[in-house]
Parts: C-alpha cells; structure tokens; sequence
C-alpha cells in the first residue's frame, strides 16, 4: 500500500505505470500483480487515499482503457505519517547502533 | 511471427479474463479492463526480456494475485451488505418481524412434518442389513382375509423347505402376569424363535440372547428384558441378570437385557423363547395345522431379491395346498405373500404423511409469496433509496446481490426458529405417528433434517430474493424519474403483487379443501351410531393370572364373584366381565377374536369356507352396561351356566345374512364343526367395536358362565366423569383376587375419542395450516387493496367529482378484492380437483370432491377477501375531490 502511495506521489499514474515504479523503486524486489494492484488500489480508492484523476494526456497519447490516479491530501498525510514513523523508527535503530557493519563502511 | 505472437497474446487474455471471474462482478466491472491492460502490457513485456521462464513466472504472481485478491473483495462485499441488511432490519422492524415469523412457520412446519417423513419413510431401518428383512403373511384372498397367521406346522414347512431365506423366525405377543417384583405387574410378552435376535442383528447389552437350547421343550424357562422395561422397572439394575421370577407358575430367569432399539411390530416389555409359553409350546399348538396366531419374519439371503423369495413361497403354498386338502380348501384362495419389512411398517402411515408434506410444502410456498410481496412493497418506498445508489456508481448486480443477501439472511433466521418449533412439536408428532407406523419412536432430528432445514431455508431465500430482486430491477432505472415512468412500473410491480396474492389464495384454498375434507370426514365418523352408549362408562383391562383358573368353571366363578362385588359398589348403576369391549385399544390394534361357525340346517358345501364372526364372551349385564339395544328375544341370564344348554346372541348383521324372513330365536350355530350347537335366544343391535369407520360385520356373543373368557371389566356408573372411579373400582378387583393385574383403565369416551385421534390430528394438523394459510392471504389481500386506494386517489376523486356516487367507488374497490379472491379459488379449485384424490384413502364417506366443502371453503375465501377490503373501500369512497386533487 505504501508503495503505490509513494509511487503516486510525485504525479498522477496509471495501473501499468504504478506497477512499473515501485519494480524500479525497489530494483523488482516488490512485484505486483494486476489482481493484488487493482485490489489494492481499490482499497485506497474506498478509504479515500487515492482519486480517479479528471486530467488525462492529450487526446491520442492516451490509452483510453488506462484510468489514472493521484494521490488525495488525506492519502498525502497517510503517506507521510507512515514515512515519519519508518523514519523514527530508523533513527532509534541508529541511535542502538543496529547497522554497526554498514555504519562503518 | 507478429501473427502468432498476438494469438497467443489474445489467448492468455482470454484465459486471463476467465480467472478474473473470480473476483465480484462490480469489482471487475470497475477494473477489468484496465487489469487487462496491465497484464497485456507486463505480458509483453515478459516475453520480450524473460522469455518462458518469465512468463510462467508472471502468470503464477498473478494467478496467486487474483487468488488473493478474490476472498478479500468478497468477503468485504458480504461484510457491507450484511451491515447494511442488518441496520435495514432494525429500521423496519414489522416487516422484519412479520417477516421472519412467517417464514419460521413455513419452515418450521416443513421441518417437523419432514423430520417424521424421514425416519418413518425415507430412513434404512436400523437393522442389520434392514433391506434384507421380509414380513411373511398367508392369505386367505378370497375371503379377503390378508393376513391370516401361522400355525407352528406351517412354520416349520416354510422354515425348512424355502431356498431363498437365510431365517425365518416366529413372533407372536402374549400378556403374563409376572411375580416377585411388587405388585402383580402385567407384562406384554413377545414370544420368539431362539435366533430372532440373530436374524436382525441384535446384540444384548447384559448377558445374552437365546439359544437353540432355550428353544426346546422342556428347558428352563428364560427372559430378555428390553431397554425401556428395564430401566422403568428395573431403575437400571446393571445386576438384573440371573434374577428369578414368576410367570405362568413357572421360574423364569432373566438371561438378558437388550439394547435401546425401535421395537416392531409392537412395543413388548419381555421377550421368551417359544418353549417357554405355555400355548405356544402345548401339544394343542404343535400338532395343529390350523391353530395360526403366529406371525413370521424372514432374512432373504444375499443377492436374492423379494420376488425370488415370493416365487419360492409360493411353491411352497401350492405343495401344501395339495397335500394337505382340507386345511387349505380351494376357495379360501389360499396364498403366501412376502413383502420387505420396512414397506409392511410404513405402509399405512405413507398416505398420510405425505399429504401432510404436502401442505407442509404449500404453507411454506405462501410463506415465500407472502414475503415476497413484503419486500415489494418496501421496495417501493425503498425505491429513490436504491436508484440514488444506483446514480451513484453502485453496480445493478450489487444492488440484487445485496437483496439476495437480505433475503438469505432473513430466511436463516426465520429456518433457525422455525427448527426451534420443529424441535418443540417433536414430542406430539410422535405420538401421532405412533398410531400410524411402528417407527415412531425413531423420529428425531438428526444431520439430514438438518440439512433439509437448510435447504428449505436457502430454496425460500432463493425464490422470494429472486421474485422481489427481479422486480426491482425494472426500477432501478426509471426510480428518480419518479411520477411520471413510475406509474408504469407501478403497474407492473402491482400485477406481480396480484399474482402472488391469487397464488397464495390458490394454495391456501387447496389447503383447506383439504382440511375441510378431513373435518367432514372426522364429523362423520363422530356422528356414527356405534349401536352403544359411551357415556359415563368406565372400562378396565383384568388380566388374571391365569395359571390359577384351569377350567371354564373357575373362570365363571371369577366373573361372578367380580361383578357381584363392583355392582354392590356405591354409584355403580351395572357391571359386567367380557373377553374384550368395542373400540378397546388393544382390539383396534390386534384384531377382534374371529371364529368360523356353520348353520345348522346351512352346511357347507366341500371346501367352502365357512362365515367368520366376531366372537365376544360376556357376562349378562354386558348389554345393558353399553346401553346395546335387545332387539328380540333375552339376553344372558346367571342361569345361563355350564349345567345349562349352551346359547348365543347374534347382532343384527348375523340375522339379516341368515335368517331375513325366518325368526331366528331357537336357530342353532356351530364354532367346532357341529361338535357343539349352541342356541340363539336373542338378537342385539350391531356394534362398531374395531372403529367407528368401520363397518360391523357378523358378531356372536357367549357366555362367559358357559365359556371362560375374562379379559376386561365395564362399568356403567352415575358419574359424569367415571375416572374417579378408577382407584375404588381397582382395589375391589384386588379384594376378588390379589394376583390380578389390573391395566388400561378408561373411560368409553376416551376410548371412543382415542379410536378417531389419528384423523383428527391430521384434520387439526391441515386445519392449522389452513387458516394459517387463510390469515396470511387475507393480509395480502389487505395490502394490496390499501395500495391500489393510495395508488389512485388522484384518479379516485376525479371520479367522485365527476358525480361518481361512493358506494359506486366502494363496489368498485371491493369488486378489485374479491376478484382476486375469485380468481385464486378458481386456480386453486383446478388444483383441488387434481390432488384430492391423493387423499381419497384417508376419506370416511365424503368424496374427494364433495361440493359442500367447495362452496363453504370457496365462501370462507370470498368473505375474508370482502373482509380485507372493506378497510381500503371504505377509505377511497371517503375521498375528498378537493384534497385528493389538491396534493397534486
């Protein structure tokens, strides 16, 4: 879930195009399959976190079956409430010098 | 190569769209396409970089995607909808109500009805190999006798001659009087071959059963307890066996206790190998051909079907019949007949209990057309509600998938009360069916009623969800544009209610034809002349412990004593000791004591069979106890003795059949084949002693003081209730002789009521449904009728403006109900025609298709209708022109 919402977060994508991010993102680490991104997005789309988007690409550049979708302010905050939450838990992690090795090199 | 790559590019679509089937329809309706996209486009992708490997690997990540996906989006939909049906349900509480009450009834109903079906009808019997077990009769077919009996010589003809039988065993039922445990106790006694636990695959839960050793003459007397005997008398006692008591004057040790087990045919406290009763095992009984009062049971062996083993009887009959002329004349229609066990037990209760499935099935089938026309109606004040979600984005099937989902859940807690009543009328069905199979005492609700409970409940969800679903769906789309096309759908939702209302008149008038069938009957049967009095008559089972009266005379001696003792009680008005007294129980289940007799100057022609009549010993008082009128002649008098000339009273069928025009006063009879003739001093009207539907043939009454034969006692008291009685008069027989077992204490009445109890629970039982039925289709009709006036008062005060006179309105609106009404009869008419017929065998002197009941039940309907839609009329014929046009 955290995924799209970063993937949708520096623009409104299609389907295809989340599912492309967040592979590049996480170098495919996270893949998504059409049956789990659209159950997904669906999720979001009923909890209000993410909306069908009016704006299309002009005509003839869009695929008319593709819909896209932008990230609401509530799912913004959502994101970012997650994002501070990793974050504090990353700097305590730190803090108890969990990455002893990779703090080093 | 372009070519083949968008082939199988369209395949996988199409196998991927195929999976996607799975997820909800609304789901799919929203994402599908897109989905589709994406897979298109990853596919291609794969192919291109991966290539098998990693398209194998896409399509395992997405059908495990849409694996996962699937439940969740469904269960949430489930979720939603039953939340929202919920909150609806306690919004609309009266409907919810009505609602589930009516279906908890017409579940309920069908569940009880089908519980007794199941176990009586449908179940194995809980033998051993239950199919394998036959019931043997030999038939005298031209004298129409079905079921006369077995001798002990016919039994070992059979047992060692047939080639299709594994066993065959003997079973017959005496009463004793057992002593040595409190009081004289009376107990039913089944008498049975050594290896009649063996043939059914009975194993004893203390000690044993029998063995060939039991079965010779001579050897020591035995007993098997069955479970209930037991427990009542026994509390239990794990160390009852090896206990001794006292039967017949003889020893009898108890050698085992049996199992739990249904008992048939008849419900017995004891059994006894065949040595151990006196009658069976006397030289009278072994040598004798025609001494038949045994009934045979057989096991076929394996692969063997009943037609072989009938095929094989029957030679066996025809041997006999050759070789043996003179007990088996060629016009009695000597025969043999086999049929499986479990049709013999349940063939008389078959008729019965499927009629009342079959209304059962009906009361549930308005049930569902009651609710459903419910639901339609909120679903018309529900009707902006479902269109505003509609124009919301809210798929059409969403929308049906959520009623359907109201409906079920309706159903499943109208099915869960509706178990609740079935469980709770267990007790009194079973005691119903006692009287119509003996495998009564099996019914229960196991796992298949259950199931059957939860089929009806989703078959009703499913039939009302779908009437009401579809019904609205020709709303959804025009619901907002309300007032204008809403009329128009109006209507058609109106026609649907009017259909359901006349298939529920329809089903319920076949209901209470069918009911009013069987009160017509049962009223007939009550209002039958049984020839004597019931009232304030007290009647009594004395079992004697017999083994102390050897001879006629000591039997004489008893009676006299007896009744000279009850008449010498205070408010005793006569009394009288006979062998058994009509319409008692134990005659109505094990057939009256019938005897050939000849006519002295009328002898019978070679090989003809002789009359049979019913014989019944009596003491002189008899007649005049039961108020049975003397219609010449005299009755018995003390004097009437063994000294004296032995005499006989005829009823008035014996005098029609032989002595029309002749006096029959002076005639003599012949039981023994003219050894004795006894003379007839009187003739007495006839009696209906084996039920009042049935038809009294020839009766013969004798002496007690010439003949033995003590069996009951009756007593004509001054007493409304003679019950009271029961106590006093039980202690003066234990003065006469303490080692009497007195039994079956009640009164005629109760015995008059008891012999008609089976159709008058079937009659209550449609009766019930019936007006069930009738209730629910009169509200319908009700409701209908206020939502036509509401639906038309603009077009209502119109007319009244235009001068239409009210009562004109008031017949109009009326005349709407009624022909509704009469178009349900008229369906339901057709249909009671057709299926009356089924229940012609449970019918005593009214056809299937006896206009009475038609016209009352089709009147019953057309007032209830007038009734239902008085209310609405009287409402439209008030109408104000000015309002009614005003809310315009």
């Amino acid at each position: 879930m955290f995924h799209i919402l970063l993937a949708l977060a520096d623009g409104e994508r299609h389907g295809y195009a989340i599912l492309k991010e967040v592979a590049m993102r996480t170098d495919d680490k996270v893949r998504l399959s059409a049956g789990t991104l659209y159950g997904n997005l669906a999720r979001l789309e009923a909890s209000g976190m993410i909306s069908e988007s009016g704006n299309r690409p002009a005509f003839g550049l869009d695929d008319e079956r593709r819909r896209y979708y932008r990230l609401t302010e509530f799912g913004r905050s959502v994101a970012v409430a997650e994002a501070q939450r990793m974050e504090a838990a990353l700097s305590q992690a730190r803090a108890k010098h969990l990455f002893r090795k990779t703090e080093t090199a | 190569m372009n070519a083949t790559k968008s082939n199988g590019g369209s395949r996988s679509q199409k196998i991927f769209r195929f999976i996607l089937r799975l997820l909800p329809f609304d789901f799919r309706t929203n994402y599908e396409r897109e989905m589709a996209g994406v897979f298109h486009q990853q596919h291609r992708e794969a192919e291109k970089q991966g290539g098998a490997i990693g398209l194998v690997k896409l399509w395992l990540e997405t059908i495990g995607g849409i694996f996962r996906t699937a439940p969740r989006e469904h269960w949430e939909i489930l979720r939603q909808d039953c939340g929202y049906a919920f909150r609806m349900m306690a919004k609309n509480k009266g409907f919810t109500a009505i609602a589930v009450l009516t279906l908890a009834l017409g579940i309920g109903a069908n569940t009880a009805i089908f519980s007794v079906v199941h176990s009586v009808l449908l179940s194995p019997l809980p033998y051993r190999q239950g199919q394998q077990l036959i019931y043997i009769r030999q038939q005298a077919r031209k004298a129409n006798v079905d079921d006369i009996g077995f001798s002990v010589p016919e039994i070992m003809d059979y047992r060692g001659q047939n080639e299709t039988l594994s066993s065959l065993v003997e079973y017959h039922v005496m009463s004793f009087t057992l002593f040595g445990h409190g009081d004289p106790d009376r107990v039913k006694t089944a008498v049975v071959s050594w290896n009649y636990f063996e043939m059914f695959g009975v194993k004893p839960i203390l000690g044993r059963t029998f063995t060939p050793k039991d079965d010779e003459i001579g050897a020591p007397a035995v007993l098997v307890l069955t479970n209930e005997y037991w427990r009542d008398k026994f509390g239990a006692d794990p160390k009852v066996v090896g206990k001794t008591f006292e039967m017949n004057d003889r020893v009898h040790t108890v050698v085992g206790v049996l199992p739990p087990i249904p008992q048939y045919p008849l419900e017995t406290d004891v059994f006894m190998p065949t040595s151990a009763c006196p009658y069976r095992s006397a030289d009278s009984h072994i040598k004798h051909r025609e001494m038949r009062m045994m009934e045979v049971f057989g096991r076929l062996k394996p692969g063997v079907t009943l037609g072989q083993a009938q095929a094989d009887l029957s030679t066996i009959a025809a041997r006999l019949e050759s070789q043996y002329p003179k007990f088996y004349p060629a016009n009695i229609g000597y025969g043999v007949s086999a049929s499986s066990l479990k049709e013999n037990l349940t063939h008389d209760a078959q008729p019965t209990l499927l009629v009342l499935l079959g209304a059962a099935t009906f009361v549930l089938l308005i049930a569902c057309a009651n609710v459903a026309n419910l639901t339609l109606s909120r679903m018309a004040r529900r009707e902006r509600e479902l269109a505003v979600r509609t124009a919301l984005g809210a798929g059409r099937s969403r929308l049906l998938r959520q009623l359907l989902t109201e409906s079920l859940i309706l159903a499943f807690i109208g099915g869960v009360i509706g178990l609740l009543l079935a469980y709770d009328s267990l007790e009194l069905l079973t005691k119903f069916a006692a009287r119509l199979s003996p495998r009564a005492s099996e019914i229960r609700i196991d796992a298949g009623v259950l199931l059957f409970t939860v089929l009806a409940a989703l078959g009703t969800a499913i039939v009302f969800g779908t009437v009401s679903a579809l019904f609205s769906h020709a709303n959804l789309t025009s619901g907002l544009k309300e007032g204008t096309a809403g009329s128009g759908v109006n209507r058609s939702r109106n026609r649907m209610r009017s259909v359901l209302i006349v298939s529920q008149v329809a089903f319920s008038f076949m209901l209470l034809i069918g009911a009013g069938l069987m009160l017509r009957s049962l009223f007939k049967m009550l209002n039958v002349n049984p020839g004597f009095q019931t009232q304030h008559v007290l009647a009594m089972r004395v079992n004697v412990n017999w083994s102390k009266y050897g001879s006629p005379d000591q039997y004489a001696l008893f009676a006299k004593k007896l009744v000279e003792k009850i008449q010498a009680q205070p408010a005793v008005l006569s009394a009288a000791v006979s062998s058994s007294y009509p319409l008692e129980p134990e005659i109505l289940a094990g057939g009256p004591n019938s005897n050939g007799f000849q006519v002295k100057g009328e002898p019978l022609a070679p090989g003809q069979a002789p009359p049979i009549a019913d014989t019944v010993f009596i003491t002189p008082d008899f007649f005049s106890t039961l108020g049975v009128p003397l219609l010449s002649g005299r009755v018995f008098a003390n004097t009437d003795d063994a000294k004296a000339p032995p005499v006989v009273i005829v009823n008035e069928a014996m005098q029609h059949r032989f002595w029309p025009s002749s006096n029959p006063i002076g005639q003599q009879i012949s039981f023994d084949d003219g050894e004795h003739w006894r003379q007839v001093v009187g003739v007495v009207g006839d009696v209906h002693d084996l039920g009042l539907d049935h038809v009294p043939d020839l009766q013969a009454y004798e002496p007690v003081l010439q003949n033995g034969g003590v069996g009951t006692l009756v007593v004509r008291t001054a007493i409304a209730d003679p019950l009271v009685m029961a106590h006093q008069l039980t202690r003066a027989i234990l003065d006469v002789d303490p080692t009497t077992a007195v039994s079956g204490i009640l009164s005629l009445d109760a015995a008059r009521s008891d012999s008609v109890s089976t159709p008058r629970t079937t009659a209550s039982l449609l009766g019930v449904f019936g007006a069930l039925a009738l209730l629910i289709a009169t509200a319908g009709i009700g409701g209908i009728m206020a939502l036509t006036v509401s639906q038309r008062v603009h077009e209502i005060g119109i007319r009244i403006a235009l001068g239409a006179q009210p009562s004109r309105v008031l017949y109009m609106i009326l005349g709407h109900g009624v022909g509704l009404a009469l178009l349900g009869v008229a369906i339901g008419l057709v249909g009671a025609l057709g299926l009356t017929g089924l229940a012609k065998s449970l019918l005593f002197e009214v056809t299937p298709t006896d206009p009475v009941t038609y016209f009352a039940v089709a009147l019953v309907f057309v007032s209830a209708a007038l009734l239902a839609g008085y209310l609405p009329a009287r409402r439209a014929a008030a109408i104000d022109p000015i309002e009614a046009l005003r809310c315009e």
